[in-house]
Formats: C-alpha cells, structure tokens, sequence
C-alpha cells in the first residue's frame, strides 16, 4: 500500500510539475503575444499601392452613405426651398417641417447628421492626402490618387460651407487631442480659399476622362473645374466662372436629347454626367448597395415601395413654362403612368414625387433597398452652360448669356418649337432672372435650388413667405451636440 | 476548508473514542434530529453530554444513540444551526428539531481558491445555500439572488434563455460585459446561463475589493463562486427529483389606446402637422386589435431534475439530468434546455484524489424577431388583423406613416428562426496532500461551445411594407474555445495551539478563442428543414463574413491567512495578471494587491462572561481589482473594412479600406480600489445575526468610450480611452432573526437594505462634461451630462414650465423655436428671454441610491412557507418611448387621456405632436421616479408525513406552490422601473456587449412587459 502511495504521490508531481512547466511560458512574453484576429492594424496599412487604391475607393463608397445623400441631405439642401415639401403622411417623420418652415432647433438629428456625415468625407480624403504621398508606387497614379481626394475634400467643404458658414477646417488627420482635436471655426472666407485651393491642384491632375471601363465614374478635371466654377459662382468672381466653364465646354460635354432619359440607369456617367455619386445593386453584397437616395424620395404606395419624402412642391408644378418637357420629367403626378411604363396610384399619399431619383419599379429587388442602384447626378454640364451664361451676363456679354441659356432651352424644348422660346433680351437684368429661371426647373428636385436663390441674395423674397429671415436663415445652426462636445470652442450662428 | 475538515475529523475520532468508551451504569438516549425548516434529517450532529468532553454524531439518518447518566443535559451543535439544549430527566427518546441559523461564524463559506470560516473571514463576503437557489423555481440560478443579498441587484431580461443583469455594489465597470466574474468549481465563466439551478451547492458573492482581488484581473464587476452538488463520502445513493410546471403571465402592461382613441390622437397629430385627417370618422372605429392580446399568452414552463448522488469511502458520485421547456409570453418562442451533470471524486490513496465535473448543455430556442414587442406597442389598433377576406389588415390601407407601418401577426407568421446551442464544460482535478501540511492541486478546466443560427426569410407578400420577392437563408456558427489551467500549492499549520496559518501559491493561464462564420443565399427552396442548405441557393446571392477573438491570461497569486487564537485575524494577498490585450504596452501586467484584517471580540477574555454577544467580529480590507473586459489591444488603431466603403465604378465593386478612427489614447488598465469596514454580530444563541458593512470603492480611470466632435470624421463619433474616476461609497446592512416557539413554529425574518451614492471625481477629458443619451429616441439630443461631483450619466435638459395654451401664451413666453400651442413651455433658466441650450440643467439621476429586500420563512408541522420582498428606491428613469415616434405609433392610453387638446385641456402633457423635435428634447416631462416594491417570491410547500412515505419506500415528498413576481408596485408608466439591457434574440447575445450602458443608464427604450411567474412543484428524495 505505502508503495502505491509513493507511487500516486510520485505520478501527481509528476502530473503537477508537467502542467507547471507547460505553463511556465506563460511567463514569457510568445503566450501572451495574441495577433489580431481577422482586422487588420493601421500600422500595416498605407504601405503600398494597393492600399493607395483601397484608401481612394473608401472615399468614393462613402459617398454614398445616408448623410450625403438621404434625409440629412434633404433637410440642409432640399427641403427648405420653395421646390419640395415633406412629403410621405402628415405625421411621418414630421421634423422635416422644422427645415421647411425655418424653425429648426439646434438639437435636430438631421444637421449633426450633415455635419458628421461631411467630416467623414473629409476624414477620409485626409487619409489619403497624409499618408498616400509616402507610399513607393507609380508617381503619375499616385499624383491622380490625391487629386482625385482633393476634389472629394472640396466638395464636402463647399458643402459645408453653404450649409453652416465658417467651420472647422481639418486638413489633416487628426493626431493629438491636444491640438488637433478640438479646432474652432475657421471663416468663411478661409472656407472657400481652401475649396478654391484643392481644386486648382485637382483640375491640374485630373485627367479629362478615364479609358479603363473599371475607372467610369471616379472624378475628372471636367469636374473639379465644373465645381470650381459653382465655388465662383458663389463667389460671385464671374471672371473665374467664364474661365472655367469655357475649358469645360470645350472639352467634349454635351447634352442628351432627351431630358428625362438622363436619369434613367441607362444613362448613368453619359456625355452630359460631369459628375455622379456611384451606386449599384449587388446582390451578394448588401452593405455595398447601402444607397437610399431612390428610397426616400420614392413613390409611397403598394407598387412604389418608396417613402415619399421630399416630394415636388405646387409652387414648383407652376414654375415651368406651358408645355415645358421637363416639367412632366422631373414630376411623377398621382394617376399618371410613368415613361417607363409604371402605373402611379391616382389615391396616393402625395400628389407629387420626385422623378429624377425615380427608378423604374421593375428594378427593385426584395431585401435591398428600393433604387439601390441609381447614381446621384451631381454636376451635370447644362449646369456648366447655365454657369456660363449667368457669368456672361454678369461681364455684359449678353451674346454668350444668350447662346449658352439657349443650348439648354433648346435641348428642353426636343424640337418643339412651339414651346420654350429662345430668349433674346440683352438687358442685363431681364437676363439674370431668365437664368435664375432656367436653372430653377432645369435643376429642381437635385439640391441645387435652396443655395442658389440664398447665393442670388433672394432668400427673403423667395421663401420669406415660408418663414426665412435675412441675416439669420443664411446658413442652419451648428449642431447643438458638436458644440457641447467642443466645451465652448465652437460658437453658434447668430439667432438660434 | 482544510482547517475545517481537520477539526471535523478530530471531532469524529474523539467522537468514536467516546462511544466505545461509554459507562456501563448510563441509560442510553436515542433519537433524531431533523431541520426545523425543510423537515430533513441533519447527519454530522454533534451530540455531547454538557460539561463533559463525551459525545456522538448523528448518522447518515440523522440517529443517534448515546449513553449518559438520566439527568445530564444533550447539547446538539451543527454547524448552520441554532444550538440547542435538552435535559434528559429520564427520557430515552429525544428526537430534536434544530433551528437552521442565519448566519454563524463556525459556517464554512467559498472564499478564492479555497474555503475558510466564517470568523476567519475579513472581507465582505455573502453566501446562499443552493436549497435557496433552487427552492425559488428560477430557471436561471442568477434570478434566484434578487433581493436576497445586500449590495446585490438583479434585472431580469425576460427572454427566455437569458440571463438577469446582476450588479454587485453599483456598476463596477462601464465598458464592455458588465457581468461579474463566475467561477464554477474553478472553471471562469462570463455568463452560467447553461447551470441547472438544482446542481448549485452554494454560491458566494466577494462584494468587496479585498476578496475579489485574488481573481485579479477579471474581478472589477465583483466575483461569483458556485459551488456544484457532489455525493458524500460514505452514503447510500439518495435520488432526488424535483420538477415543476407553471405559467408565466403579462402583468403591469401598459395600457394602450384603443382604436377610438388611437384614431382621435393620429387625426389631431395630422392637423398639427398641416395635414389633413387620417380617419374621416373616428366613431366607427371601436376598440379595434389590441395587440398584446393577440401576440402574448401565458407561457407554459416546466422544469424536471433528476439527480443521483453518494459516495463509497473511497468515492463519491453525483449525476444529474434537467429538461427544461419554457414558452415565451410572445406565442410562437419556446426554449427548450437539457443539462447533464457528472462529478465523481476518487480517493485514491489517504493523501491523494483525483475527480472531475462535466457539465453537457443542449437548448434549442425558437425565436422571435427583436422588433416584435416594439411592433405590437406601436402598432395600430384600428388594424384588424386579418381582414375579412383573409389577407393581413394592412396600415397602410388607412395611410398610415412609417412608425406603424406593420402587422405584428405577419412578423411573427413570416419568421422562422432556431437558434440551438451546444457547450461541453467542466475540469478534471488532482490534489495531493504532503509532508503534512502541504496540499498540491492542479485543476484543468475547458469549455467547448457552439451556438447554430438558422433564419430563413420566405418569399411573401403580408402588405405594402412587409414582404419579400425572394427567400433568403442566413446561417450563423459561433464557436467558442476556451481553456484554464489552475496549479495551487497550499500550506497550513498551527504553531503553539495558538498561532494559525495558511499560505497560498498559486498559477494560472488561459485562453478563450471565439469563431463566428455568418453566411448566407437567396431563394433557397423549403418544403422541409432539409432544405435549408445554402447549396439550393441563388450561387450569385451567397454570402459569407466571419470573425474572431483570441484571449490569453497569464497569472501568478499568493494569499497568506493568520489567525492568533481565533481572536486576531490577518489577510493579505496579492496577484499579478498578464493580458493579451495588452500586450506591447507598457502595462502587459497588473497587480493586484490586498490586506484585510479582523477581530472577534467574542474570543476575548473579558467576553467570556457576557451573555449579549453570541460572536462579535469587526473587521476591515483593501484591495485593488482589475478590468479585462476591455477590446483586445485597446490602444491600437484598426483598419475599417466595411461594404459601405466599396467603391462602385462602372457597377463594378472594388474593395474599399481606410482608417476611420481616432489613434486610441495609450490606455491602461482600470482599477479598482476598495476599503470596506464591517462587523458581523450575533445575539442571543446566534437567533439574531447582524452585519454591516461600510465600503469606499473608486474605479480609477475607468475605460469607456465618449462621444467625440463629429469633425474628428470618425465612423461612430466614439473614442475609447481611460476617461473618469468614479467612485461608489455606500452601506449595507442585514439582520436575520430565527426562532423555534413551544408551539412548534420555525421561522426566520432577515432583511437587508444597502444605499449607494455615485459620484464622478475626476474627469480626465478636463473642463469638458462627458456628454451621451445621444440616440433616435431623443432625435439625437444628449440626454446625459458627466461632470466631477456629480453622479455618472445625470439626465440632462429642458425644465417643463408647462404647455402652451395658445398663441398669446406663446407670444407672452420666452422665445423657444418651434414653440406652438399644445408644445412644451421651458424654463428660461438663464433668464436671458429665450430658450437655448444654456437653459438645460440636471433633471435626474439613473443611479438608485437605495435597495432593500425582505425574506421570510416559516415551518410549521408540515407546511413551510417562504415570503420573500424587495425593492428599490431614490432613482429617476428618462421614458424614452414617449417621444420615439416617426409617424402614427399607437400610444398609452395614459398619454391619450392627459394629452393636450385644447386651450386649458393639460399643462402637464403635450399635445399629440410630442414627437416633435422640440417637445422630444430631453425635458423634465420624461423623468420620473423609478423606485418600486415587489412580492419577488411566494411559496407555500406541504412535506407528507413521513408514516406513509416509509410504506413507499419513499424518504421525502414535498409538494409546492410558488408564485414570483406577483405584486409590483411603481407609479412608473412605463412597463417596468428595472431598467435592463436591451435584450437581443438568441443569435444575437454573443454581441450583447452594449458600449456606455453607464452613461446612457435609465434611458429607457424597452417595450417588454414585466411578467409573473407561477409554479407547482413536487420534490422527491428516494
């Protein structure tokens, strides 16, 4: 018996010693030292080109996020004007009655909303512009890579700008939340010489278009120029706008015949697209088809599966001219059957909806959201001959004012020449209101129309009657969170 | 523990020696002892003859047989009762019924790594018998501790499977899981939802620093020992089976407005808004679908243990079998768990034993969609269900918004979702006793789980905006793999009878790896579950993503105990732990150091004589615990992969990458530091047991994530870093009363009460308040501010003056956008005549302050009779469903009868366009008191006379009623004052992780009703 003890005893420190010494190397530092599962550190990232060109893609897939392009865009840049309503029921997400009618309170999700959803762009073109200059690759791709940023940059600050005034300009990636983290607001002015900045050394990068197909849709010179004279515009430096839309008029942009098919699928990046928020639906890949552009604004309804937000005004069913084409184009009317051949409802929630974001209902598919696929028009080039003709005017050179408002009118009219007459006048002001016209039902329902009447200085006359004020509806508050979280730092806009 | 045993087995070796050694001219006295509360026999008695060293124990029956002269007096002692008295005066039957104590200083309690005395403890340290436990009908031994120890909350979730939230002494941490530590006969855990309450001997809770500091690094939300059934050495094999049935039941449902009601407040919201009415005429509409009526019912549960366990003088065996079954109150879930439970410990020689416990776990649940409560809180009434024709009743059919834009009935018609999991888990240990005073154990535990999620989304059409053109089939694999190696060397001695000592070594290291693997395909066939293989899919559509976490710890502890004379007590121990998560930092390692000490002033010598005190014990610690729950590597920077970064050119995805967070801040660890002063007092032969603890905890910088600028660009506006001090100090005390009156009557009263005060002490971002609450439901407003020297999370915002009445009052008012007839009035704080955010102040506090439980128990002859209450009081709960509408949401009743519709109609509530921005930012109208009162436990159980059961060879039958949860009393409308965690379904707890819970505690957004659980029960002991 004292022999099997011994022998017990002998095999459990035998056993104890084994378990010990097998986790003696616990104490050394192979045990402890646990890799990353499955993530990837950003210490080993922008080191080559690959990573150069997966940094840029992310700036592009970003764009296409809620902020940029659903209800935070609508609430800063569309519901205010005098070209939409709210839209859906009455009581359906009823805020945006606070930007339509001016009573919007600085607590409202949606500006914090536009706010974050503009830095993010901003974060990650930063990115690319502090850390791709330091990656080994092609030089050409590499310069082409940050100018290509740079417009994203400029683009989400002008913006920005419009949206809020001055705001914090972050041109690098935050680094130290001593320094870096917590930057007041810059000036508006300084706002728009670093717009300006990034789209000269863009526009000289930038090639004028892209030969490989997987490149259809990335920005180009056409665009950085087409932006920078829209900055200019709101500049009011008609010089530079002439110069600029000049270039890109000549360099291959022209219009579709006809107006309503260039916001079909069909003619996404077409020869009018200068540029184009780029969406798709990928059926295995949900995350990637996360637009809701289409969604929001679509028609509500058994068939439209849409929300119905955002939704053509009346003052804007009876701006156009009688028998303007454009009018039917960017309007879907209750009971109407659309070109593509989908039957509008006659007893839906809304008279109207939005028909440049409308895609046809055959396309949706169950589990994405509905339009997934369709591309946001940003910059299209009669933007650029309506640019041309305002600064033209503006300079007293009424032929080219005449000439270029023409192109437009011409393609609006599709042969009829019974509508849309040429408008000849060379009185400056008659000419400036023509214009204002023009781009109005031109560009209703695609963002354009809020900022263009306050930059015209007309935002009392215009939407006075909905409660704008001068000197405080300019620009919307800053986000009551942003501001708590900045201690003070950053201050309000005047009135709210 | 050791110290225990050896007296226990000096105890019965002078007990044998006694026996023999009896005198022939004594009568000999027999009986048995049985336990005043559960009728039980009690074995181990001590049996001895007063004022002399002769004595017996009590058999495995609860005999005993002992002879002494007629008139001598037995005393009977056991460790857990009352002692007690009885003369003999000739009798030579005495059977005795011992009153179970409270709580004495001889009680063995778990400590880490060990057991000690009661008395040699100097921590805060409670301990519940697993006859609590199970006695509750609880299906999840967690639930069981409500109310019972002080300093102890618990939330219960409600789903089945679930486990309650549980918080020791407020929140320990803030980041990350908020669970305590569980260890299971030395295994850790995070969560013991798969433990069948019937297997738990007992279960300890180390309350304070010092005893919670031997887990170290994994101790900072406080540490749970349990303790699982084993047989006895040398015992007949005893089965038991205990089963119940009962019912769950919807109570303190919020009642909602009808559909009258519902069409009145939607038509006033349309007009408020601009619109036109939504129903042309509300008088027809009736009563319309109550939904809860339609989607709950009273769940059926029903639980069986069987359980076999004894022992042979070399070895003991424990096995046991649990079924349980519980229908949810929503009618389509049910849970279904099986356990099986094997421990056996061999005796291999006198010094060595080898043994095991495996635990096997299988459940299967059938879901429910997450969004299925909140559906049938806002659906709409004037919604039939089906219409006539057979079709779902469809919202929008009556234009109705987005926020009640669907059928209950279709979510749960067109969901099909299992959700099975697997765990294997347990430990083999050894242990070796040598050269005396040595005791070697090794202890290898591991866990292998895996947790399958099937969901397969049909192709339908229910309505407008609930149907699918394809089917889609998710599957989700979580594995989980984890392992601990523990190595103890323990050393006890006594020197010069005096002097007691007990010193610890000990090492550790572990690894805990999870595996998720989520794939999926559309249009997949199903005409039976054998379909449902991604394979029949649409090859295009199939999808697959998958994630990991690796864990390691590496750990070394040591633990010295001294005690001089049993008077003069001594702890200190101290442990160090290495973490993989951080690991390259400069702080890879921790320690974690304590002391404690004590003095039982009943041992004294000027003691002796006074009869007030049965023991007298002060005692106080301190230590300092650690956070792991923290991401691995905190401090390093990811690279954000995520689809919406794909880049889209020419409809061709291309992989998008950047980095979309801040650089994390160097973060080390949290820590906690703990004083805890306490005495423990017992009276009148220990019939009344005091103990109170005074404790001092701060939680230096603690780790959780801020939201930060939104111009940093960051995906989520959230930074993870070392942010505040905070410190909790509060009191906790308890007292128990037991007795046995002449009649018969065996009853015990205890009641606890704790008070615990939070406060912010530093807060390391500096001048600038900690901000949060920032979510939908307040339209993305703050609703809490952290500041130093205030309580963490404060709800923060707009003081109501009162509502508009009309356009005047508006005009006459400070000015406030949006402000209109029927909208919130706000307080002009500043007094600067308008409504800005300078005018937000504090307007609640989620931290209760007070919590307190009452637990009673009688037996009289058969019957026995358990009540147990508990509450919580001074806390402030933010209601946010009020204002969380998009659209058409139904609404309380409450709010519907109250609301503003009129000149003079409220100046309380607002009109029905509370959803409004301006009336939906956080304001005083929100919060309310949270404090409530609660019959947690009721039972009522009657043992058969034991006459009859010796005829069926049956040792014990006890049947049972028991309802739980029964009475609730809180002026709260919301659906429950116990704010918790947002439950998620089955596949979704492996994520259940829900950062800032601290700074967003008592905003609640839950919509689940409290229910009430009752039970029949038998238990059977063969």
């Amino acid at each position: 018996m004292k022999q099997y003890n011994n022998l017990y005893k002998t095999a459990a420190l035998g056993i104890g010693l084994a378990l010990s010494i097998g986790i003696l190397p616990s104490c050394n530092k192979g045990f402890l030292d646990v890799p990353e599962q499955g993530k990837q550190q950003s210490t080993v990232f922008w080191k080559t080109a690959d990573d150069a060109t997966a940094g840029v893609n992310a700036i592009y897939g970003n764009l296409r996020s809620w902020e940029n392009t659903a209800f935070p865009a609508i609430a800063i840049e569309s519901i205010g004007s005098d070209d939409a309503d709210k839209g859906s029921t009455a009581s359906d997400a009823s805020f945006f009655l606070q930007f339509d009618q001016f009573t919007i309170d600085p607590d409202q999700g949606n500006i914090s909303g536009f706010w974050n959803g503009q830095y993010r762009n901003i974060n990650y073109t930063n990115q690319v512009l502090d850390n791709v200059p330091g990656i080994t690759m092609d030089e050409n791709l590499k310069a082409r890579y940050l100018a290509e940023a740079k417009f994203v940059r400029a683009f989400s600050y002008f913006r920005l700008v419009r949206a809020f005034g001055g705001v914090p300009l972050r041109l690098h990636v935050p680094k130290d939340a001593n320094t870096d983290y917590n930057l007041p607001r810059a000036s508006v002015a300084e706002v728009y010489a670093q717009i300006e900045k990034d789209l000269n050394e863009a526009a000289a990068v930038l090639p004028p278009s892209y030969t490989a197909t997987t490149d259809i849709g990335r920005v180009t010179k056409g665009a950085a120029l087409t932006l920078h004279a829209k900055v200019a515009m709101y500049l009011k430096k008609w010089t530079d706008v002439m110069t600029y839309t000049n270039t890109v008029m000549g360099m291959g942009y022209s219009l579709l015949p006809n107006y309503e098919k260039v916001f079909r699928i069909e003619n996404e990046n077409s020869v009018e697209s200068i540029f184009e928020i780029q969406c798709a639906l990928l059926p295995n890949n949900k995350d990637a088809s996360n637009s809701q552009y289409s969604q929001v604004q679509g028609v509500r309804g058994v068939t439209g599966g849409g929300w119905g937000f955002n939704v053509p005004s009346a003052n804007l069913a009876a701006a156009y001219e009688t028998g303007d084409p454009r009018r039917d184009a960017t309007i879907i009317f209750r009971g109407e059957t659309t070109p593509s051949g989908d039957v509008i409802s006659a007893t839906g929630d809304n008279p109207m909806y939005n028909q440049k974001s409308y895609v046809p209902f055959s396309l949706f598919v169950s589990g994405f959201n509905e339009g997934a696929q369709q591309n946001v028009r940003m910059l299209r080039y009669s933007d650029v001959l309506l640019m041309n003709a305002e600064a033209a005017n503006e300079l007293n050179n009424s032929g080219q004012a005449i000439s270029s408002l023409e192109q437009v009118r011409l393609r609006a009219r599709q042969g009829n020449t019974a509508i849309l007459p040429k408008v000849t006048t060379t009185d400056q002001n008659e000419m400036r209101k023509a214009i204002y016209r023009e781009r109005r039902v031109e560009f209703a329902m695609e963002f354009d129309r809020y900022f263009d009447v306050i930059r015209q200085g007309r935002g009392t006359e215009v939407f006075g009657p909905k409660g704008w004020k001068a000197g405080r509806n300019e620009v919307w508050p800053i986000p009551q969170t942003e501001i708590d979280l900045s201690g003070g730092v950053l201050t309000q806009n005047p009135g709210f | 523990m050791k110290r225990f045993f050896t007296k226990l087995s000096v105890l019965s070796t002078l007990c044998l020696f006694f026996t023999n050694a009896a005198f022939s001219q004594d009568i000999t006295v027999k009986g048995t002892v049985t336990d005043g509360l559960d009728k039980t026999t009690v074995p181990s008695v001590s049996v001895t003859v007063k004022g002399t060293t002769k004595g017996v124990q009590t058999d495995v029956n609860g005999n005993y047989s002992i002879n002494t002269s007629a008139n001598s007096t037995l005393v009977f002692t056991y460790i857990g009762y009352v002692t007690q008295e009885v003369l003999i005066n000739g009798q030579q039957t005495i059977n005795v019924v011992l009153t179970p104590s409270s709580q004495q200083l001889e009680q063995v309690v778990v400590v880490g790594y060990g057991t000690q005395r009661k008395l040699d403890v100097t921590g805060a340290v409670a301990s519940l018998k697993g006859s609590e436990i199970s006695k509750q009908a609880s299906t999840n031994p967690i639930g069981a501790l409500q109310g019972k120890i002080a300093g102890v909350s618990i939330t219960s979730t409600g789903t089945p499977g679930a486990s309650p939230q549980i918080r020791i002494r407020g929140l320990g941490t803030i980041f990350g899981n908020q669970a305590p530590l569980y260890v299971v006969d030395g295994v850790w855990y995070n969560d013991i939802n798969f433990l069948n309450p019937n297997d738990i001997e007992n279960m300890s809770i180390l309350k304070d620093a010092s005893a919670q500091s031997i887990y170290g690094i994994r101790a900072a939300n406080g540490v749970v020992l349990i303790t699982t059934k084993k047989g006895k050495l040398g015992t007949p094999t005893t089965i038991n089976y205990d089963a119940y049935a009962g019912f769950q039941k919807v109570t303190n449902k919020v009642k909602m407005a009808n559909a009258q009601e519902y069409g009145i407040f939607t038509n006033e919201l349309a007009g408020l808004n601009g619109g036109t009415p939504v129903f042309s005429n509300t008088d027809n509409l009736g009563v319309g679908t109550d939904w809860y009526d339609q989607t709950l019912r009273n769940a059926f549960v029903t639980n069986h243990n069987v359980s076999i366990a004894g022992g042979t003088d070399k070895s003991t065996y424990n096995i046991s079998l649990g079924y349980l079954d519980q229908d949810g109150i929503i009618k389509t879930n049910n849970y279904k768990r099986y356990t099986a439970r094997v421990s056996n410990d061999i005796q291999l020689s006198k010094s060595f034993k080898v043994g095991y416990n495996i635990t096997g776990v299988s459940s299967k649940s059938k879901d429910v969609p997450t969004t299925i409560y909140h559906q049938i809180y806002s659906a709409s009434p004037s919604i039939p269900v089906f219409n006539a024709d057979g079709s779902y009743g469809d919202p929008t059919s009556q234009g109705l918004g987005d926020g009640a834009n669907f059928n209950p009935q279709a979510s749960l018609d067109f969901f099909n979702q299992q959700t099975k999991q697997y765990r294997v888990t347990g430990n083999v240990f050894a242990e070796l006793k040598f050269a005396e005073h040595f005791t070697f154990k090794s202890s290898f535990g591991g866990e292998f789980g895996q947790l399958e999620n099937r969901k397969y989304g049909p192709k339908y059409y229910a309505t407008y905006a609930q149907k699918s053109d394809v089917s889609i089939l998710d599957l989700k694999r979580v594995e989980t793999r984890n392992w601990i190696i523990e190595n103890t060397l323990t050393y006890e001695n006594t020197f010069n009878k005096d002097h007691n000592i007990t010193v610890l070594l000990g090492q550790s290291a572990q690894s805990n790896k999870a595996y998720t693997l989520n794939a999926s395909a559309q249009n997949v066939p199903f005409t039976s579950d054998a379909d449902l293989y991604l394979n029949l899919g649409d090859a295009a559509t199939r999808t697959a993503a998958d994630e990991g976490s690796l864990i390691k710890f590496a750990s070394y502890f040591a633990r010295a105990n001294y005690s001089f004379k049993n008077k003069y007590l001594l702890n200190a121990s101290i442990r160090t732990d290495g973490a993989s998560q951080f690991f390259g930092s400069n702080e890879t390692w921790g320690y974690f150091p304590s002391v404690g000490a004590g003095w039982v002033i009943t041992n004294e010598d000027f003691m002796k004589n006074q009869t007030v005190f049965s023991s007298l014990k002060l005692r106080g610690s301190w230590g300092i615990i650690g956070n792991a729950n923290v991401p691995i590597n905190p401090s390093q920077q990811l690279v954000g992969q995520t689809g919406n970064l794909v880049a889209i050119f020419n409809n061709i995805p291309f992989t998008g990458k950047s980095v979309n967070t801040l650089i994390p801040p160097a973060i080390v660890w949290e820590k906690g530091i703990g004083t805890n002063i306490g005495f423990e007092a017992a009276f009148l032969t220990n019939r009344l047991t005091v103990e109170a603890d005074f404790y001092n905890r701060k939680t230096s910088r603690a780790i959780f994530k801020i939201p930060v600028l939104g111009s940093l660009g960051t995906v989520d506006n959230q930074l993870l870093g070392n942010q505040a001090d905070i410190q909790n100090r509060g009191v906790e005390l308890s007292a128990a009363w037991t007795n046995t009156t002449e009649g018969g009557l065996t009853y015990s009263v205890g009641g606890n009460i704790s008070y615990n005060a939070n406060k912010v002490i530093n807060v390391l971002s500096g001048e600038i308040p900690i901000f949060s609450g920032s979510t939908g439901i307040t339209n993305g407003a703050f609703a809490t501010r952290t500041i130093v020297g205030d309580p963490i999370g404060l709800f923060y915002g707009y003081k109501v003056a009162g509502i508009f009445q009309n356009a005047t009052d508006v005009a006459n008012s400070p000015t406030q956008a949006s402000a209109a007839p029927g909208g919130f009035k706000y307080q002009d704080l500043n007094g600067d005549g308008k409504i800005t955010s300078a005018d937000r102040t504090v307007i609640g506090d989620p931290n209760p302050k007070y919590t307190y439980g009452v637990n009673t128990n009688f037996a009289y002859k058969n019957f026995d009779l358990a009540l147990d209450f508990q509450g919580v009081a001074g806390v402030d709960i933010y209601n946010a469903n009020l204002a969380n509408r998009f659209g058409n949401e139904n609404i309380s009743k409450d709010l519907f009868d109250n609301r503003w519709h009129g000149e003079g109609t409220s100046n309380t509530y607002p009109s029905a366009n509370i959803g409004a921005s301006a009336n939906a930012a956080p304001n005083s109208f929100y919060v309310s008191s949270g404090s409530y009162f609660r019959v947690r436990n009721a039972q009522l159980g009657y043992t058969l006379p034991s006459g009859i059961l010796n005829k069926w060879k049956i040792k014990k039958v006890r049947i049972y009623a028991n309802a739980q949860n029964a009475i609730n009393i809180f002026g709260y409308k919301g659906f429950s004052p116990e704010v918790g965690p947002i439950p998620t379904d089955n596949a979704e707890k492996i994520k259940a992780d829900r950062p800032n819970t601290a700074l967003n505690a008592g905003l609640d957004a839950n919509v689940y009703p409290l229910f009430a659980t009752y039970n029949f029960g038998i238990n059977l002991t063969f």
